[in-house]
């Protein structure tokens, strides 16, 4: 594993009674495509808020490129080069879906990039085309069935460029094709390169997801989040013959 | 010669090509040379009145529907930009002598100044919590109109201002023009890019946050915008009327804003500006059954809201024209293909 690019240490959250993230160590490196799973209220999702800002943690740091960002508002985080998507999908219903990619692609940290930043619509209509959906771009969001929103989530994130993207289950509501086709678009990007006036990274990634079969190939590293401590961390391979995950998640047997 | 035959010629070619092929924008014209035309056709100073009092009006609506419309963040005291830019217009006139071409802008821009104040501690609250907040400032500034009468004027307002022109015609094109002029800015602000924003926010903050976009800058520029337009529409009334009262600060006249901007459709900025249109010289006309004028006018709104809830003009507007459902440009009703891309409109 390379240096740590992203690096989360001794974080916990608390709600009420409930410890959601407890304390939680990890680090992603930046070649590194990391898949998270675990349960459902495994503490995932909120480790996800935490890292991107939604959500203040109760204590511990977190770095990203060796600076601190543990406290920062959502849209500095962003600008920094974190991206994420929603698990929900949160887009501008009564708004144009290319408008909803416009938004980000007038983020501070959109607009210093690229060659053609002038052409705010161009670049998020690259972003539309990459994630499939350009063909749709003057409907309104509210029109888009739950496939079509989750790659419209991925155009939004990928608009702002960023170094680090932390996708919160893009193949859910997905069908097989559909999700084949996320995996290969989300492998594409991860390897970097211009897709027309958009310019990827080549970014790192943090992946949260159900569909177990699918992030197993695209995955490098694996963490096994359970009450909100990590009980696992390893290769695939490793993961699916862990037995605690077996235990706490997978269920007894073999996948 | 040529050159005024091109233009000419040049403005034809839109008229046809842009204006006419979509009956809102023929409404727009007719309703712009109905402006422009009106002194041509009365005499009467009473009517003059009430439309130069409305174009202000107009401005001040438009400038809610900027902020609470476009970005959601409901206001409830916008007589408060209208009162801080009617008597920092009027006091810069009386006391510091300026003409009213530049203390009206002054009032704009003390009304940013205001927005900014309000606009810091609010942006922490969101929905009722702000509309509320949003209603106690007029009311506090109303205090302090009272608690200093030597500067304020206290119960009388200050009074004796200079007029804008010492022709009532000439008064009523200058607000027209004025009116024509800010509501076209703030369109134009709306259908760019920050406007798009402004949508946004108004639709998920969390969201635009999560795009990387500073929403409380963005959250305080459309206090700022909507301020100055508002501040500019104070300026205009003090100087019209000759008096800057607190009158101009009350509760009712925040509320008129909002019935206003919600009559006539709210994120539209041309739905608020047809509203006082209608609702001003419909309020005047009433006084003639003076008993049940503000049943009429209750009445009147509510039939409006039960039926188009949307408001008045976008429901007018979607009775005479369909969107193309392939390129999304639109057309009269009576069309049966797209005038741009030919796609069935049936």
């Amino acid at each position: 594993m390379g240096e740590a690019f992203l690096e989360v240490m001794g974080l916990n959250k608390q709600f009420g009674g409930l410890k959601a993230v407890n304390d939680v160590n990890f680090s992603v490196a930046r070649e590194e495509i990391l898949g998270l799973i675990g349960p459902n209220g495994a503490g995932k999702t909120t480790l996800v808020r935490l890292i991107t800002g939604i959500l203040k943690a109760d204590s511990g740091s977190i770095l990203f490129k060796k600076r601190e960002i543990t406290g920062k508002k959502t849209w500095d985080i962003v600008n920094r080069g974190i991206a994420c998507t929603f698990q929900n999908m949160r887009p501008f219903r009564r708004l144009p879906i290319i408008a909803n990619v416009m938004v980000s692609c007038l983020s501070p940290r959109a607009m210093k990039r690229g060659e053609w930043v002038k052409r705010i619509e161009a670049k998020a209509m690259d972003a539309l085309e990459f994630a499939g959906i350009s063909d749709m771009a003057l409907e309104d969001a509210s029109t888009l069935s739950q496939g079509d929103l989750k790659r419209l989530e991925v155009a939004r994130a990928i608009a702002t460029e960023p170094e680090l993207l932390i996708l919160d289950e893009p193949f859910g509501g997905l069908s097989p094709a559909e999700t084949e086709l996320m995996a290969k678009s989300i492998h594409r990007l991860h390897k970097g390169g211009r897709f027309g006036r958009l310019h990827s990274e080549g970014p790192a990634m943090i992946i949260i997801e159900h569909k177990l079969q699918q992030l197993m190939k695209i995955a490098d590293r694996i963490i096994v989040l359970n009450f909100g401590t990590i009980i696992a961390d390893g290769t695939p391979v490793e993961i699916v013959n862990n037995s605690k995950v077996i235990e706490a998640y997978l269920g007894e047997g073999e996948i | 010669m040529d050159l005024i035959r091109f233009y000419v010629r040049k403005l034809f070619t839109v008229l046809k090509n842009e204006v006419i092929v979509l009956p809102s924008r023929v409404v727009v014209v007719v309703f712009f040379l109905f402006l422009l035309l009106l002194p041509v056709f009365t005499n009467n100073q009473y009517t003059l009145r009430i439309f130069t009092l409305t174009c202000i009006f107009a401005i001040l609506a438009a400038s809610w529907d900027l902020l609470s419309g476009f970005t959601g963040q409901i206001n409830f005291g916008h007589a408060l930009f209208f009162g801080v830019g009617a008597y920092a217009a009027a006091m810069s006139n009386l006391h510091v002598h300026l003409p009213p071409w530049a203390s009206i802008p002054l009032g704009g821009l003390v009304a940013v100044l205001a927005g900014l104040i309000i606009g810091i501690p609010c942006l922490r609250l969101r929905g009722t919590y702000l509309a509320l907040t949003t209603l106690a400032f007029p009311i506090i500034l109303m205090g302090f109109v009272f608690a200093f009468p030597d500067l304020t004027g206290g119960e009388l307002g200050i009074s004796g201002i200079e007029r804008i022109a010492r022709s009532r015609v000439t008064n009523y094109y200058i607000v027209a023009g004025l009116m024509f002029g800010l509501c076209t800015i703030m369109w134009k602000i709306t259908d760019s890019n920050t406007g798009i924003i402004f949508h946004a926010i108004r639709e998920d903050e969390l969201a635009v946050r999560a795009s990387g976009v500073n929403t409380t800058r963005y959250k305080l520029l459309a206090f700022c915008l909507s301020g100055f337009f508002a501040g500019i529409a104070g300026g205009l009334y003090a100087h019209f009327m000759r008096i800057a009262g607190p009158s101009t600060l009350e509760v009712s006249m925040s509320f008129l804003v909002v019935i206003w901007a919600v009559f006539g459709g709210v994120a539209t900025i041309y739905g608020p500006v047809g509203a006082v249109f209608i609702l001003f010289p419909l309020l005047e006309f009433l006084r003639f059954w003076q008993e049940y004028r503000t049943l009429m006018f209750a009445c009147v709104l509510i039939v409006i809201l039960l039926y188009m809830p949307d408001g008045l003009f976008p429901w007018l507007r979607d009775k005479i024209e369909t969107e193309c459902p392939r390129c999304k440009i639109r057309n009269i009703a009576t069309r049966t293909v797209c005038r741009v891309c030919s796609a069935s409109l049936e």
